[in-house]
């Protein structure tokens, strides 16, 4: 079973490894604000998105398996929206709707061209930052400590409670679960009270070793907190600046 | 040596239900500063227990001390800097992304400089063996190698007592040999809850039996814990 979403953390091998932790937050926020604020709906505003993204994801190096993974699941996400056009197009019966189904697929494209490029920007940026990258990340960028502990730590439980429900999926296969019939349907009805009473056995065993090491009561900062430099200065200007194309696009100033 | 022992239960029942059988009934025991002890029984005798209760992660009747300090809940912070407690399963105790952020993370929180703790901890897993792992990611890591990390970050602070859960569970022999070398080495006491005699023989010469919550041997023959698993006829 892959877990590519968690998986992907720190995995990428690309030039953005050069830029510090909160640069790649940074530029990662940036251009998901960039290409929310472009328009959709016109071919210059289609091309900057499909161009930001594709350049993030090039400059992240997100590998190419978790590239697939996430293009699947944004066609599973977005792909049904188009399913409204017919009852887009019926809703709207001006002479626009007559170009059916070009005008009324307008609002599924919007949706499903933000969506995938908000997802892939975001899978990009996870790629270039490991889980300690991310930590100094957001304590360079006057993130309060508890909120990075907090942040740190939902991602490091993450990979350990999928690890233990790949361990439950392992046993639910080898005993027979994975198949059909009586003995199956036994093993997959008993599921919730197998595996929630692991997950909870794991969670008070974590609580308790956090209250034994006082990881509640310390501040990340311990770890240092990088200051923000002129590298990450450079950054937010150049990418302001996309974000100045990406408005000019909305309002209309490019065509 | 300090004439203050290490540990001392002192008619210790813990009870995690107020109906049910407890999981330790009055329990008394005494363990010197410096001294070693296996604490052996079967499942669910309340060896877990019998070390979560001493740094307070349970609730107790009767009395614990802990290099001299009783265990209460205005004095956790105080028992907690001088017990260093190994959880069964290191995924339970590691909290952080990397080995070497997560053997330093003790020692920053006391107040050394960065520099410091990175270096000692950095020493401490090439002494354990995964000084090549330090700034691998943890999700990454065998168990053996999580358990050694695990250690890494108790032993880092000195603690005067050790309180280990199974450390040798799912190391392989020369592993397990390692580790009790490693321990062997320390001046803390140590209470190491096991089922592995081989193991605890390495390290210990003391063998304290719990059976059903309660002590059914303490002394130093491995051979009575055996006959009381009927290990040997």
């Amino acid at each position: 079973m892959a877990h590519f979403a968690h998986d992907l953390w720190g995995r990428g091998r690309g030039p953005a490894a050069a830029l510090t932790p909160q640069g790649r937050i940074l530029a990662g926020a940036l251009l998901v604000a960039a290409c929310m604020t472009a328009p959709a709906g016109s071919a210059a505003g289609t091309a900057f998105i499909a161009a930001v993204t594709l350049a993030w994801a090039v400059a992240c190096g997100i590998p190419r398996r978790a590239a697939g993974s996430f293009a699947l699941l944004g066609l599973a996400m977005f792909l049904p929206y188009f399913l409204l056009v017919p009852l887009l197009a019926m809703e709207r019966p001006d002479a626009a709707a007559q170009a059916f189904p070009a005008s009324a697929a307008g609002a599924p494209w919007d949706v499903f061209l933000h969506g995938m490029a908000g997802m892939f920007l975001a899978a990009a940026t996870a790629s270039s930052l490991g889980p300690s990258d991310l930590r100094r990340g957001l304590l360079a960028l006057r993130v309060p400590g508890a909120v990075t502990a907090i942040v740190v730590q939902v991602l490091h439980q993450t990979g350990e409670l999928l690890d233990e429900t790949r361990r439950l999926a392992a046993a639910c296969a080898v005993r027979g679960a994975a198949g059909r019939g009586k003995a199956a349907t036994a093993v997959l009805a008993a599921l919730p009270r197998v595996w929630l009473p692991r997950i909870i056995g794991r969670a008070e065993r974590v609580a308790a070793a956090m209250e034994l090491r006082g990881y509640a009561e310390t501040d990340l900062r311990v770890f240092g907190a990088p200051p923000l430099g002129a590298a990450d200065a450079a950054v937010v200007i150049a990418l302001a600046a996309v974000l100045a194309i990406a408005a000019a696009l909305r309002l209309g100033w490019i065509r | 040596m300090s004439a203050e022992p290490a540990l001392l239960f002192e008619n210790v029942t813990v009870r995690y239900e107020r109906d049910a059988a407890p999981a330790l009934a009055g329990v008394t025991l005494s363990l010197a500063a410096g001294e070693r002890a296996a604490l052996v029984g079967l499942n669910g005798s309340g060896k877990t227990t019998l070390l979560m209760a001493a740094v307070g992660l349970v609730g107790y009747e009767g009395a614990i001390r802990v290099c001299g300090t009783r265990v209460a809940r205005s004095t956790l912070a105080e028992v907690r800097e001088r017990a260093g407690f190994l959880f069964h399963a290191p995924e339970d105790q590691l909290l952080f992304p990397e080995a070497l952020e997560d053997a330093a993370f003790g020692l920053l929180r006391r107040g050394a400089t960065r520099a410091q703790a990175y270096r000692k901890a950095g020493l401490l897993l090439d002494e354990l063996g995964v000084g090549r792992l330090a700034r691998k990611p943890l999700a990454r890591l065998s168990h053996g190698e999580k358990q050694r990390v695990a250690l890494a970050g108790v032993l880092a602070l000195r603690p005067p007592l050790l309180l280990l859960d199974e450390p040798s569970a799912g190391l392989d022999p020369p592993g397990r040999r390692a580790l009790a070398h490693i321990l062997d080495r320390l001046e803390a006491a140590m209470l190491v809850a096991t089922h592995d005699l081989e193991f605890a023989g390495l390290l210990c010469r003391r063998f304290i039996a719990l059976d059903g919550g309660r002590i059914a041997y303490d002394g130093p023959d491995a051979a009575a814990v055996k006959r009381l698993w009927r290990m040997e006829e």
